[in-house]
């Protein structure tokens, strides 16, 4: 029984010793180093890029500005409005001007300084809702009022539902730009040999990069190759393409050595960052504590360029519902052009910024109308069967189970003398849908040895899904686990996958390798039968063998007996919902994540900073593949999860980070963390296997939001929860 | 760019020689802790650096009669575990304990935290409220500086660009005294102070209050002290109201400044809360 077993990620010691090949490492034979010239305006045209004197810097190889891009240098995934390396103009500070490749860092650097730019600035906006108004600076002509995208929900007569309703709140919930902070920085390396390119990046959907970058390089995608070794953390920023395209462009220009960027922590404020969101929940509810109606308006703040936000806008729409019975449902979700940096993905991806909104609304509802904000939630939760916003029906949904879960493990324990304030109990419950469209493909091989071999481009970045995977071939092909290895992703060696996120890996390509190993083992069955004189249907696998009542016949021999040299099956799994982009209605989610927390916070009333004492976390896994990483997945959710709640925001002063390094924009430390995480993960009779890697991460800040005005009885709305806002509101509250 | 000149002399003279001799555009070198992170910011651009980490002697502690001798490159961690140091103060053992953490503290050494003169670190205001002073070598000889003189502002101190920092001198307390440090830290309980908090106290047998030294730091350019409110304490019990009093001086006395960890509002209200607690431990007993 591999499955359901704790055995450790497969990479752990490599990781913790450094022994692991991370990209970071990586070393190509006469490979040159790249370095990036940066905007140092947020909007500006470039009236002129002088590199003269760089190029005659000692070392210096050659360098990359946007006069070497052909007449259309433009590229996006969803919206082609970014520049391979600036073009004409610049639209946030340390948008890439000019990349160097040299025999070194140093002398890349040098020429960085001697780079002469001028520049004709342009006025700059850098918050979303003033970029909307009239008369804000356009970013991009296409777009002249900014909005890129604006996804909508349309479900029940909203003024019909309103006027039922007793009582209506309305209230602005604000989350700040972010970082994702991945210990390993972007990191990629290109080379060109003729019309082939080869791309080596820390990347999370090297599928995806391979399909941009033959079209921007006009090259069929099978001349691309995108290698991506095991990465260093990720936390969705790197779900989309970003430092690939000047990278290769710069190694287009290097008569074929290979050329490795390895970007500086300040660079990765600059690279991606998460959205910035104001969500103004306006929600009907009627005395006997039930909802009557709910309209949703979302800005996000997208930065210079759409790069992700499309589709994350899009997605956030049934993210900012909530996982209530609500009658009438109206959502506008706008994603916005500024001059920040492009926004993407921030592990929960916007779940995160909406499941602040929604459960912190719940305790304001809760509260004001009596109701108890546990209690409160239990009723209105959705249950299988019942209907969403989207007309869809849900099925194998466990919110009150996880609720219940989260808030029975908090009631398991008897205060303790640690508690020196203050205390509060807060919950929050979480609905995320994962990716509607999307395909997992794996092909395994069983050798002469007996060993097999799994091909797969989902990417392993500490989250320990090959681990995963191997334990699901073992299950399944009845083999022991020491007899999997694990390849990939490499796009010219293992199959299509489309991403490793929205925590879609267990589930999509964990069903891709049940499918190959089932091909696999009707195979071994067949070919077994006759040698073991026994029907297929009456033998099974089990370590490695093929059993018989009375006998049995390794793989190895099974092949070998046959003249097999090896055996290759692969497997697909794939899913294909939607809705519709005008009213949202249809199937939004091949299957809905679900996760609940439960926080006990003690706030200091002099200082106003907040501490959690406990907190549970409870995620719906269908199916546990490993309980120990299932915990780890849940408590590091839960970590991750308190540094946007409590301390993590960039700050700008003139759209130029002014904390761009982990000294001062901080992350949660050991110290920080809760005294005790209590993990849960719920399995269904469905045994339907689900990701797991967000769900505990948005119930954080708003439960201890709800905490905290529980010990305190201020409501904060606008993250981070810093010591010093909750002090103000304190002090608000008492002189008010 | 030229590649920065890395120099290592092996004893004091040649450090102080080569400093000479490349004045302003060398920077020294000690733990490394402070000016790595300087030089990968490119917020410095020295030409040299001069390392000092083959002079051997310089991280020693000795109990002398007049206080305690710490050497300039000691290293923060092996001062925090100190046995020496635990019984000659244990504020101070705590001091060094909660710097940074525990990767920083292995590294840095206490001449490094105190010449790089950042605002926002620990040991400046417990070591002024120590009455600490400090002795530096230049070319003409040494030179004794009190603690309280050696601060000019941001990263800035009466160091000559040829002289080095070599021992820092704690005189001893009385056994009737008592100190406290606290450090507030607003964001990562990792991070760097918001505002920091040393208090020394010296009793009478008749348990009113000889003598008050209170040092406030990160809040402020440079460790402060207001004499005028420690005096307010001299002869008195420390009563809750005439802590209340001085925490509410130490207020309204300084001016904070703001960065990422606080706005001057805020830390003007920490460090109202954490001279009172601090003047409350030191009263209590504790360290």
């Amino acid at each position: 029984m591999a499955l359901g077993e704790s055995v450790p990620m497969l990479d752990s010691v490599a990781r913790v010793t450094g022994a692991i090949e991370y990209m970071v490492n990586l070393r190509l034979p006469n490979m040159l180093v790249g370095k990036v010239l940066r905007s140092q305006s947020p909007h500006a045209k470039l009236l002129n890029i002088n590199a003269t004197n760089a190029i005659n810097v000692p070392g210096v190889v050659a360098i990359l500005t946007g006069a070497d891009l052909g007449p259309n240098p433009f590229y996006g995934a969803m919206i082609k409005d970014q520049a391979v390396i600036a073009v004409d103009r610049v639209r946030y500070v340390g948008e890439p001007i000019a990349a160097i490749a040299a025999e070194s860092l140093d002398a890349a650097e040098e020429a960085a300084l001697l780079i002469d730019v001028e520049y004709e600035d342009l006025p700059p906006v850098f918050d979303a809702q003033e970029a909307i108004q009239a008369g804000a600076p356009a970013l991009h002509d296409e777009f002249p009022n900014n909005i890129f995208k604006h996804g909508k929900l349309r479900h029940g007569d909203m003024q019909a539902a309103f006027a039922e309703a007793d009582e209506i709140f309305e209230d602005t919930f604000t989350s700040p730009v972010a970082q994702q902070a991945a210990l390993e920085p972007h990191v990629a390396a290109a080379q060109w040999e003729g019309e082939r390119l080869t791309v080596w990046t820390a990347a999370q959907a090297p599928f995806m990069i391979r399909k941009v970058l033959s079209e921007i390089f006009e090259i069929p995608p099978e001349s691309v190759r995108v290698i991506v070794p095991p990465v260093g953390g990720a936390y969705g920023g790197k779900g989309h393409i970003r430092i690939e395209p000047f990278v290769a462009a710069m190694a287009r220009k290097t008569n074929g050595r290979p050329v490795k960027f390895t970007l500086a922590r300040a660079e990765e404020f600059v690279t991606v960052i998460k959205h910035a969101a104001s969500i103004t929940l306006k929600t009907g509810i009627k005395r006997d504590g039930t909802f009557t109606a709910r309209q949703v308006t979302m800005y996000w703040n997208g930065g210079a360029y759409a790069d992700a936000s499309p589709g994350l806008v899009t997605a956030g729409v049934v993210r900012s519902v909530g996982p209530y019975r609500i009658p009438a449902v109206h959502v506008d979700s706008y994603g916005i052009y500024t001059n920040l940096p492009p926004a993407g993905a921030f592990r929960g991806a916007m779940s995160s910024q909406t499941t602040w909104a929604y459960e912190s609304q719940m305790d304001i509802i809760a509260r004001k109308i009596g109701w108890d904000p546990l209690e409160f939630r239990l009723k209105n939760l959705l249950r299988s069967g019942e209907h969403f916003a989207t007309g869809e029906e849900l099925h194998d949904v466990h919110f009150v189970e996880c609720l219940a879960a989260a808030a029975k493990a908090l009631k398991l324990k008897e205060p303790e003398a640690r508690r020196k304030w203050k205390t509060g109990t807060g919950y929050g419950v979480m609905m995320k849908s994962t990716v509607a469209v999307s395909r997992s493909q794996v092909r395994l091989k069983l050798a002469e040895d007996g060993t097999v071999t799994l091909y797969t481009s989902t990417v392993e970045m500490g989250q320990g899904a090959h681990t995963t995977m191997a334990q699901i071939t073992a299950e399944t092909l009845g083999l022991p686990l020491k007899a999997i290895k694990i390849v990939g992703p490499d796009t010219a060696v293992t199959p299509f996958d489309t991403t490793t996120s929205a925590s879609r890996s267990t589930s999509m390509m964990g069903n891709a390798v049940i499918a190959a190993c089932g091909s696999m083992k009707k195979r071994l069955l067949e070919l077994s039968a006759p040698l073991l004189e026994t029907p297929p249907e009456e033998l099974r696998t089990e370590n490695g063998s093929i059993v018989a009542d009375e006998s049995s016949m390794s793989f190895e021999d099974v092949l070998k007996r046959n003249h097999i040299q090896e055996l290759e099956e692969t497997g697909e799994y794939s899913t294909s919902v939607g809705v519709d982009p005008e009213t949202g209605q249809g199937v939004s989610t091949p299957h809905w994540h679900q996760g609940a927390g439960a926080a006990e916070v003690q706030v200091d009333p002099e200082t106003g900073r907040v501490s959690i004492l406990r907190y549970s976390a409870v995620s719906f896994a269908g199916r546990v593949v490993n309980p120990r990483l299932a915990q780890l997945q849940n408590d590091g959710n839960v970590i991750f999860g308190l540094g946007p709640t409590l301390m993590e925001e960039i700050i700008y002063d003139g759209g130029q980070a002014t904390n761009p390094n982990l000294a001062d924009y901080a992350i949660p430390s050991i110290r920080d963390i809760p005294v005790e995480i209590i993990s849960t993960c719920i399995e269904s009779g469905e045994g339907e296997m689900h990701g797991i890697g967000e769900m505990t991460l948005p119930p954080v800040a708003p439960a201890v939001a709800n905490a905290i005005e529980d010990a305190i009885g201020v409501r904060i709305k606008d993250l981070p929860i810093t010591p010093e806002k909750v002090l103000r509101a304190l002090k608000e509250k008492n002189s008010g | 760019m030229n590649p920065i000149k890395f120099l290592e002399p092996t004893d004091l003279p040649e450090a102080i020689a080569l400093l000479s001799q490349h004045a302003d555009d060398a920077k020294l070198l000690a733990g490394g802790t402070s000016v790595v992170l300087m030089l990968q910011q490119r917020l410095i651009a020295p030409s040299v650096l001069i390392s000092l980490g083959r002079i051997p002697s310089y991280d020693y502690m000795r109990l002398e009669e007049d206080g305690l001798h710490i050497g300039a490159l000691s290293r923060i961690r092996d001062l925090e575990r100190s046995e020496m140091i635990r019984k000659f103060s244990p504020a101070l053992a705590h001091t060094f304990h909660v710097v940074a953490n525990v990767r920083v503290r292995n590294q840095a050494t206490l001449g490094g935290n105190l010449s790089a003169a950042d605002y926002a670190a620990d040991p400046p205001a417990m070591l002024t409220a120590l009455d600490a002073h400090l002795r530096v070598q230049g070319p003409a000889g040494m030179r004794e500086i009190p603690l309280r003189d050696f601060f000019l502002g941001f990263y800035v101190t009466v160091l000559e660009p040829e002289e080095i920092l070599t021992e820092v001198i704690i005189p001893s307390l009385p056994s009737s005294a008592r100190a406290a440090y606290h450090k507030y830290t607003s964001i990562s309980a990792e991070g760097r102070p918001c505002v920091a908090v040393g208090a020394v106290a010296d009793f009478q047998p008749d348990g009113t209050c000889a003598d008050l030294r209170v040092a406030i730091g990160a809040a402020v350019e440079t460790p402060q002290r207001l004499k005028a409110v420690e005096a307010m304490a001299t002869g008195q019990v420390l009563s809750d109201e005439l802590i209340a009093a001085i925490a509410e001086a130490y207020a309204k006395g300084l001016d904070p400044l703001a960065d990422v960890r606080g706005t001057a509002w805020y830390r003007r209200e920490m460090i109202r809360v954490f001279v009172k607690r601090a003047l409350q431990e030191v009263r209590d007993g504790a360290r």
